[in-house]
C-alpha cells in the first residue's frame, strides 16, 4: 500500500501577505503586491513583488537574533514556523525538511562583493549565508529539525521538486513527516540578469497576454507540512489535502529557453496526472507558471493544449499578484492551489487582457467560486527542468 | 521494495589518474600543494560550440558524465542526478562583477550559466534527455543527497540512473579561506559521474548496500554509524576500508580495517565523497564480493554523510 503525502499545515510570506490569510485576502480581491521597488545605486526602480517587511523586522518578529542571516533565510523562516504551527517533535517520527533556493545568501554576497570589488573594507563574515544549502540548515535548525535536511536548486521549478521529493520519501518509509518549500529574495543579482536577458517587463507583468513583455521578480516563502498517515493519526493533525501525483522531465532543448512544442513541460503534465491515477477531464484547475515571458507563455499554452486537447481546464497564473519568486514560486502556488481546493474559488489572472493568438487560451480574470477537486500546478525553470504537481483533497 | 544497486559505470575527474582508468586506487599518492586537476580532451566528449561557452565546472561535468554513460553502454539514463555543494562559482562570480562594473548591456551568457543546475541541464541537453532531472546542494553532502534520490529512483521505476558529484574552485575561494583560518589545504574542483542501475552487468564495478545522511547537530555520530552497519548485519571490524573525511589524525582508531582520508588524495571540496565512492568501487572491483568499504564523510563537522559498498563477481 503507498502512502499518500497528507498536507497539514501551511505558510506563506509574499509581496501579497504574511500568512496564509493575507494572501488568501488578497486573491479573493485582487490586490496585487508588484510595485515600483529600488534596484540599486545608479538604477531605476523596477516593478516587483516586494515583501513589505525589512530584515531586522522578520528577525525581531521570529526571535532570531543570530547574525549573519540572509534574507532568503528570514522569509523561508517566517513561512516554515506557520507551516510547523505548533506541532511538537515527537519520537519515533521521523521528520524532516526540504527546502530550496536559487539565490541562497546572494542578497548578503552581492553587497560583500561591491565592496570588495571597489577595495573597501569588506565583510568576509557573512559569506557564510552564501551556499543554498546553509539556508535550509538555518530553518531547520530554528525549528529543531535535523537528520534528513535538504536542499534543491533546480531554479525556477525548484520549490515543485522540493514538494516532490518530499512526497516520495513519505512514500518510501524513510521519512513519516517532512517541511517542503522553497524562499527566495529579491537581489540585484537575478534582477539585472533577466533584465540583461530582456525578459524583464518594466511595467505590470501580463501573463498569457498577446502583449505580454516579460516579467516581474518578487520575493517570498512557503512551506507545506506534509505527514504519512501513520504521523497524522500520531498528531491528530487533520489533512488539508494531498500532494497526489508528480511529474519531472528534462525540456532538453536550451540552457534558458523552453521548446517551441512545449516538449518537457507536456511531459511533466502528463506524469504528474497520470502518477495521480487521474486523467486529464479530472483537473479542475490548472495554476499555471505563467512567468509572462513571451517565450514560457506560448510554451506552456502549446503544452496545456497537448495534454488537455480542445478542453483545456480553467487556468490562471498568480504571478502578477507576487511576482516570479524563482525557487519559492512552486512552494508559494502549491499554498494557492491547496487554497483553491479548501474554498472552492479559482484564482484570477492579472492584467489580461487579449489571448495569444497562436493559442487563443483565455485565463481565469475573476476569482470565481467553482467545485475544485484536482489542482495541476506547474513550475518550469531554466535548464529546462519542468516540474508538475497535482493536488486534491 | 529495494532493489540491489550496482555501479556499471563510473568517471572522476580529478588531479589522480582516474578518469577512464582502473586501479587507480592501489597506486595513487597524497596530493602536493600546487598541483592541478587533470584535464581530459574535452573535445572528445563536447561540441566544440557549447564547450567554447563552458565553465570549467560545465566541462568537467558533461565529459565525466558522458564516460559513466559510455562505460555502462547506456545512452539515456532515466534519471540525472547532480550535487553540487556550491554550484557554478565561475559564472556567478562573472555576472557579480558584470553586473557591478559593468556601464550599459551586461552580457547574459554568465547569468544564464550560473545556476546551480546548469551541469545537469547541460548534461540533459547534450544527451537530449528528457528524463527526471535534478541537483541537490547540501553543502557536504550533496553528493550523498543525490545518490539517495538515485536510489529511490530506482526502487521507484528501475532502470539506469545518472548520479554525479561536482564543485569548482574559483581563485576567491583561496583567499576567502585565508580570511577565515583555514589554510593548509589544497582547496580544488573536482567532478565524478555514476551509473546505477538494478541490474549487474559486465561493466559493474560494485553493488551500493545502502546511503544514509544526518543534517544539524544532536545526533550521536557514532550510534548514527553503528546502527548504518547494523541494518546490514555488520559491526565496525567487518568493514575492509573506511575512507574518511573531517576527522583529526587520531581520531581514526575506531575502525579496525585500514582507514584513508580521501581529501588527501583528491583536495578539498564539497562533493570529495563522489571521489570517494569512485574510490572504493575501483579498490572493490578486483577484490571480490566479501569485501566492504564505508564512506564516512564529516567534511563539515555539523553534516554527516554514509556509504556503504560492497564487491560484486557476476
Amino acid at each position: 500500500m503507498l502512502t499518500d503525502a497528507y498536507v497539514t499545515g501551511m505558510g506563506v510570506i509574499s509581496a501579497i501577505g504574511r500568512s496564509v490569510g493575507e494572501n488568501l485576502h488578497a486573491l479573493l480581491h485582487k490586490q496585487s503586491g508588484i510595485t515600483a521597488v529600488a534596484a540599486g545605486p545608479g538604477k531605476e526602480a523596477v516593478m516587483a513583488g516586494r515583501v513589505a517587511f525589512d530584515d531586522a523586522t522578520l528577525a525581531r518578529d521570529l526571535g532570531f537574533s543570530r547574525l549573519p542571516v540572509s534574507r532568503t533565510s528570514l522569509l523561508g523562516m517566517t513561512a516554515a514556523l506557520e507551516a510547523w504551527g505548533d506541532n511538537r517533535h515527537i519520537p519515533g517520527l521521523k521528520t524532516g525538511l526540504i527546502a530550496s533556493t536559487s539565490v541562497g545568501g546572494m542578497d548578503k554576497s552581492e553587497v560583500f562583493y561591491d565592496d570588495f570589488l571597489a577595495g573597501r573594507p569588506a565583510d568576509y563574515g557573512v559569506l557564510v549565508c552564501h551556499d543554498s544549502g546553509t539556508t535550509s540548515e538555518t530553518i531547520a535548525e530554528f525549528l529543531g529539525i535535523s537528520g534528513y535536511v535538504n536542499t534543491i536548486s533546480t531554479a525556477c521549478s525548484s520549490g515543485a521538486n522540493a514538494i516532490m521529493l518530499g512526497a516520495r520519501l513519505l512514500r518510501s518509509g524513510r521519512l513519516d513527516r517532512v517541511l517542503v518549500g522553497g524562499s527566495d529574495a529579491l537581489t540585484r543579482f537575478t534582477i539585472n540578469g533577466f533584465e540583461s536577458l530582456m525578459i524583464y517587463d518594466s511595467e505590470w507583468t501580463r501573463p498569457f497576454d498577446e502583449a505580454r513583455k516579460g516579467l516581474n521578480l518578487g520575493e517570498g516563502a512557503a512551506f507545506l507540512l506534509m505527514e504519512s498517515e501513520k504521523s497524522f493519526q500520531v498528531t491528530g493533525n487533520r489533512p488539508l489535502g494531498r500532494v497526489r501525483g508528480w511529474g519531472n522531465a528534462a525540456d532538453a532543448y536550451h540552457q534558458t529557453a523552453s521548446s517551441p512544442e512545449g516538449k518537457g513541460a507536456t511531459l511533466a503534465i502528463a506524469e504528474a496526472i497520470r502518477t495521480a491515477g487521474l486523467t486529464p477531464a479530472d483537473i479542475s484547475y490548472v495554476n499555471a507558471h505563467g512567468t509572462g515571458t513571451p517565450n514560457n507563455d506560448l510554451s506552456e499554452s502549446v503544452a496545456l493544449k497537448n495534454v488537455f486537447g480542445a478542453s483545456v481546464p480553467f487556468f490562471s497564473s498568480t504571478k502578477a499578484f507576487t511576482g516570479h519568486t524563482l525557487a519559492a514560486a512552486g512552494a508559494i502556488e502549491a499554498v494557492y492551489s491547496l487554497l483553491a481546493i479548501k474554498e472552492g474559488m479559482i484564482w484570477p489572472n492579472l492584467n489580461f487582457a487579449e489571448a495569444i493568438r497562436d493559442t487563443g487560451l483565455v485565463p481565469v480574470t475573476e476569482p470565481g467560486k467553482c467545485t475544485v477537486d484536482a489542482v495541476l500546478s506547474n513550475s518550469f525553470g531554466f535548464g529546462g527542468n519542468n516540474s508538475s504537481l497535482v493536488f486534491t483533497l | 521494495m529495494k532493489s540491489r544497486v550496482f555501479i556499471n559505470g563510473a568517471s572522476t575527474i580529478s588531479h589522480q589518474p582516474t578518469f577512464g582508468e582502473k586501479g587507480f586506487s592501489g597506486s595513487i599518492a597524497r596530493l602536493e600543494k600546487g598541483s592541478e586537476p587533470l584535464q581530459p580532451a574535452y573535445r572528445d566528449y563536447i561540441d566544440p560550440v557549447m564547450l567554447r561557452r563552458m565553465s570549467r565546472i560545465l566541462r568537467m561535468g558533461v565529459t565525466s558524465a558522458a564516460q559513466a554513460l559510455r562505460q555502462a553502454g547506456v545512452s539515456s539514463p532515466s534519471g540525472i542526478i547532480v550535487g553540487t555543494g556550491l554550484g557554478c562559482l565561475q559564472d556567478t562570480e562573472k555576472f557579480l562583477s558584470n553586473f557591478l562594473t559593468l556601464e550599459g548591456l551586461i552580457p547574459p551568457t554568465a547569468f544564464i550559466l550560473s545556476t546551480h543546475n546548469t551541469v545537469a541541464g547541460q548534461i540533459s541537453l547534450s544527451l537530449g534527455c528528457h528524463s527526471y532531472n535534478i541537483t541537490h546542494t547540501q553543502n557536504t553532502v550533496s553528493f550523498e543527497m543525490a545518490l539517495l534520490d538515485g536510489m529511490m529512483r530506482l526502487e521507484e521505476s528501475g532502470g539506469d540512473v545518472l548520479v554525479g558529484a561536482a564543485d569548482e574552485h574559483i581563485p576567491f575561494l583561496d583567499r576567502l579561506a585565508a580570511e577565515w583560518g583555514y589554510d593548509n589545504s589544497v582547496l580544488t574542483s573536482g567532478v565524478s559521474f555514476f551509473v546505477l542501475s538494478d541490474t549487474a552487468s559486465e561493466t559493474t564495478l560494485a553493488e551500493v548496500l545502502d546511503v544514509d545522511v544526518f543534517t544539524g547537530a544532536g545526533g550521536d555520530r557514532k550510534k548514527i554509524t553503528d546502527s548504518f552497519l547494523a541494518r546490514h548485519g555488520l559491526d565496525r571490524n567487518e568493514v575492509d576500508m573506511v575512507l574518511r573525511a573531517g576527522r583529526q589524525p587520531g581520531e581514526d582508531r575506531e575502525f579496525e580495517g585500514a582507514t584513508v582520508d580521501y581529501t588527501e588524495l583528491c583536495g578539498l571540496y564539497p562533493t570529495a565523497s563522489g571521489f570517494a565512492f569512485h574510490y572504493g568501487a575501483d579498490f572493490l572491483e578486483p577484490a571480490g564480493t566479501n569485501k566492504k568499504v564505508l564512506i564516512v564523510n564529516e567534511l563539515n563537522p555539523l553534516n554527516l554523510g554514509l556509504i556503504l559498498l560492497k564487491g560484486f563477481e557476476a
